[in-house]
């Protein structure tokens, strides 16, 4: 095999890798992606698509507002479409318990300094057409917005590309060569890569990955589920959140809408996960009926679902380590979409500085330095046992 | 045993409309809306059926299977294997221990200038509105193809009292059965053979006249043969489709055999899938045209496949079970394909070059050949692009072998109300023809629940248990439990 050479290699071609992957690049690196199967074939491509400010969890927040800043011009950044709409994030309460959760979490938004508001149930009747009567109240952000999750990871593929980045996809990753405590070079099903840097984005194999360097960066994978309808009259462009459930109204028309339960599972470092959908489908349904009664005769055409990887405090992973000292690991505990212009952002500057203009504070590795091997069956996040 | 038979048939008006399960082409009578006439006339279409009933199997007609859920090493909360069902009003669940999906096929979808017009149908589509539901409301019809599909669907037409105005094909001669041709010929029926569709034409959205055009052995259209014949009605029938939507739901291994219709099921010859619990019988486990004249080869697997799943249940034993299927006239389950791929790809080629690549290949999403090929972005973004050269199908397939889900989540081609149900091969082999890959080595576009598309409150589950109701976890959080 030969063996190539780049400057940064990044192992994962999700949102998060290729947006890294992208700002390398735009600052004159040469990077090449390697993934094991096509540009955001998992859980980047098959998400809600939901860009917000991250006020439910306040570390994120300076990391989450500079993606939706960066998202205003991403379209116009990567020269391709990504239907990214910034027509706010509407939360809204039906129950009590949500509606003291709902002010809560605005005044969080009010201490950071977040374009928030209370909205009456008349008003939030007049922002989604055919929304049930049910709610009382809700929390509208003006910032949030949604974005098509395949357009977008294809967008920062060729935009990539177009910097004369290079793609291998259908590619595995069989070993990290460690030496002198940096990552002298990624062996692949490709050849051998030698680099400066090596990003690992591998989402829910991030461990697994960080494994054959020696390092034990503890996540835990799980299986989500969603769905979509066939395109339904009137539209609304805000992003939407409430009865146990997140989506958006897609520019063609579809509703996409996911929530519920997640179940904990297993993946390796050379196949896809099995990514079936359950029976829950129905019970998200019913819920999307009960949220918008007016599109209760619209049907579900699809729905799927995607693997995500946990972090045990459910937050992000992003840090340049001690040793190797050349090796970043990026995994965003289910959150990457939305934030992924500013991860892209933050992963480059710490290439290329060793540190990063935006506060990450608190996502460092090191927190988890307490963590055994163990921990999933401790916690109960392992996958439960199969049945006979 | 306990055995339940389900048939999505007769299938709603509604769904009737929305071209589900096959290409209707909105050629139907209005008898159509009145479900106990359509039950009525089904039985009557099918004596099995009472057979069935007779010998105490459950039959559950209008009922579609929607979903087809079981454990898997990444899944596994379900208390065993599990359909999704509905009817018109609601879904429900149904545990079984083993099942024989006989779904059949689907119809073929080849793009012509106007097959988004109504009148434009196919061959199965057709079948169901005549035999089934002695609705098809066409008076003048073109049929395409001359395999014995076309010939026995032009026959059909006849018999119900449908003018047969043509019966087209792109090959040289007839490819059918002579005794159907000379039936044909003899009520006037002319048979254009090096022909294809330049386009179907009317007002109203509606087809009033078909333009056929000579093609010659490049598929290319011959200057000046068009010729315009008046027809409401223009049915595809070059090719049926296994329906493995729930297979593939289910994770039975499926193999590209082209000369059967595309992806079938791998099996042994007891008609058992790779999955232990699931077996297979007709159409569904691979089809050609040869079949269309021989029932007996599809009865054979049905009954093959239930000596062996009552066996497998312990229902028979071995010796019984061989003896049964000794029984079995002719006991073939397997009879010689024709060139089923070929031919398809021949009439593709000739419907572009005489048609041009600006009609849809996905008709659901109004994403035309040439979309499609150039990889352009929907057209409702009314994206512009600055660059010379946008990246193309070609810059696409250098990087990775083209993945049919990755072209259709950038042009939506496969994304819309049928999820690929007409246009998945059509698109499969426009892909491989222009990023030069042999169509065998392109994945499958993927099938989802549900394979029916199912209004939010049918799908709604009245059975929903107190645990979902209130368990329901929003997202990841601290408190949250896992699902099972």
């Amino acid at each position: 095999m030969p063996v190539n050479r780049a400057d940064v290699v990044v192992i994962g071609a999700g949102v998060s890798g290729l947006s890294s992957a992208y700002f390398l690049a735009r600052a004159g690196k040469d990077v090449v992606v390697v993934d094991k199967g096509i540009v955001g074939g998992e859980a980047s491509g098959r998400n809600g698509g939901m860009v917000s400010e991250r006020v439910d969890e306040p570390l994120l927040i300076p990391l989450a507002v500079e993606a939706t800043e960066l998202w205003t011009t991403l379209d116009e950044e990567l020269g391709y479409p990504t239907e990214f709409t910034q027509e706010g994030r509407l939360q809204v309460a039906v129950t009590e318990a949500e509606m003291g959760d709902l002010l809560a979490e605005r005044d969080v938004a009010l201490r950071h300094g977040i374009d928030v508001e209370v909205v009456e149930p008349s008003a939030i009747r007049d922002m989604i057409p055919g929304i049930t009567e049910r709610t009382l109240g809700g929390l509208f952000f003006a910032n949030g917005g949604h974005a098509n999750t395949q357009l977008t990871v294809q967008a920062y593929a060729w935009a990539l590309q177009d910097l004369g980045g290079r793609l291998y996809q259908n590619t595995t990753v069989t070993g990290l060569r460690v030496v002198d405590g940096r990552v002298a070079s990624v062996e692949t099903t490709a050849g051998d890569l030698a680099a400066e840097f090596v990003i690992g984005a591998a989402g829910p194999q991030t461990g697994l990955l960080a494994d054959l360097a020696g390092v034990h960066v503890p996540v835990a994978p799980a299986r989500v589920e969603i769905l979509a309808t066939a395109p339904v009259e009137p539209r609304f462009p805000i992003a939407l959140v409430g009865n146990g459930l997140y989506g958006h109204q897609a520019v063609r028309g579809n509703l996409i809408f996911g929530g519920g339960a997640h179940e904990w599972t297993d993946v390796d470092l050379t196949t896809s996960p099995g990514k079936p959908n359950t029976p829950l489908i129905r019970n998200i349904a019913r819920r999307l009926a009960e949220l918008l009664p007016g599109a209760a005769d619209v049907p579900v055409i699809r729905s799927w679902a995607g693997v995500v990887e946990q972090a045990p405090d459910y937050r992000p992973i992003i840090d340049i380590l001690d040793c190797p000292s050349n090796y970043v690991v990026v995994t965003a505990s289910a959150h990457g979409f939305g934030i992924s212009p500013a991860t892209g952002k933050v992963v480059s500057e710490l290439v290329l500085h060793g540190e990063s203009s935006i506060d990450i504070r608190g996502l460092g590795l090191d927190r988890f330095s307490g963590v055994g091997r163990g921990w999933r069956q401790e916690r109960g996040w392992s996958p439960v046992p199969q049945r006979a | 045993m306990q055995v339940t038979l389900i048939d999505e048939n007769p299938i709603a008006a509604s769904m009737a409309r929305l071209n589900v399960p096959q290409f209707f082409g909105q050629r139907f009578a209005g008898g159509l809306h009145d479900k106990s006439l359509m039950v009525e006339r089904a039985r009557a279409a099918n004596e099995a059926l009472a057979e069935a009933e007779a010998m105490g199997v459950d039959v559950q007609l209008g009922t579609c299977v929607w979903g087809a859920f079981r454990n898997s090493e990444s899944s596994r909360v379900l208390d065993g294997p599990q359909l999704g069902l509905a009817d018109n009003e609601r879904s429900w669940l149904m545990k079984y221990d083993r099942l024989i999906v006989a779904a059949g096929a689907r119809d073929l979808g080849l793009a012509f200038a106007g097959w988004d017009r109504r009148g434009a149908m196919a061959a199965n589509g057709a079948y169901s509105l005549m035999r089934r539901y002695q609705a098809l409301a066409s008076q003048r019809m073109v049929v395409l193809g001359s395999g014995n599909l076309g010939l026995s669907t032009a026959r059909m037409a006849l018999d119900r009292g449908v003018d047969v105005a043509a019966v087209v094909d792109v090959s040289r001669s007839v490819r059918g059965d002579e005794a159907i041709v000379a039936t044909l010929r003899e009520s006037g029926v002319k048979l254009f053979t090096s022909h294809t569709v330049r386009e179907a034409v009317g007002g109203n959205g509606e087809i009033e006249s078909v333009v056929l055009v000579e093609i010659d052995d490049n598929c290319q259209p011959v200057a000046g043969s068009d010729k315009v014949i008046a027809a409401d009605t223009v049915c595809l029938a070059v090719g049926l489709v296994p329906n493995v939507e729930l297979l593939s739901l289910l994770g039975c291994d499926l193999s590209f055999e082209p000369e059967l219709g595309g992806y079938v099921p791998d099996r042994d010859d007891w008609m058992r899938t790779s999955v232990e619990s699931v077996f297979v019988a007709g159409d569904v486990a691979g089809f050609h045209d040869g079949m269309v004249l021989d029932t007996e080869t599809a009865r054979n697997q049905g009954r093959l496949a239930g000596i062996a799943a009552a066996k497998s249940l312990g229902a028979i034993d071995e010796a019984e079970a061989i003896a049964r299927r000794s029984d079995l006239q002719a006991a073939a389950i397997d009879s010689k394909p024709t060139d089923t791929y070929a031919n398809w790809i021949r009439w593709l080629q000739a419907l572009l070059n005489a048609g041009g690549s600006e009609v849809f290949a996905c008709p659901c999403e109004e994403v035309t050949c040439a979309d499609l090929i150039d990889l352009r972005p929907p057209r409702f973004l009314d994206w512009e692009t600055e660059r010379t050269s946008p990246p193309s199908l070609k810059a696409l397939a250098k990087d990775a072998p083209v993945n049919p889900d990755q072209v259709k989540r950038l042009t939506r081609a496969g994304m819309g109300h049928c999820q690929g149900r007409l246009c998945r091969e059509q698109v499969a082999l426009l892909l491989a023809e222009a990023s030069e890959t042999d169509v065998a080595d392109m994945p499958v576009m993927s099938y989802r629940p549900p394979v029916r598309p199912l209004p939010l409150r049918v799908m709604w589950p009245h059975d929903e248990s107190e645990q979902v109701r209130n368990e329901w976890a929003k997202w990841f959080s601290p408190t949250q439990q896992v699902l099972g």
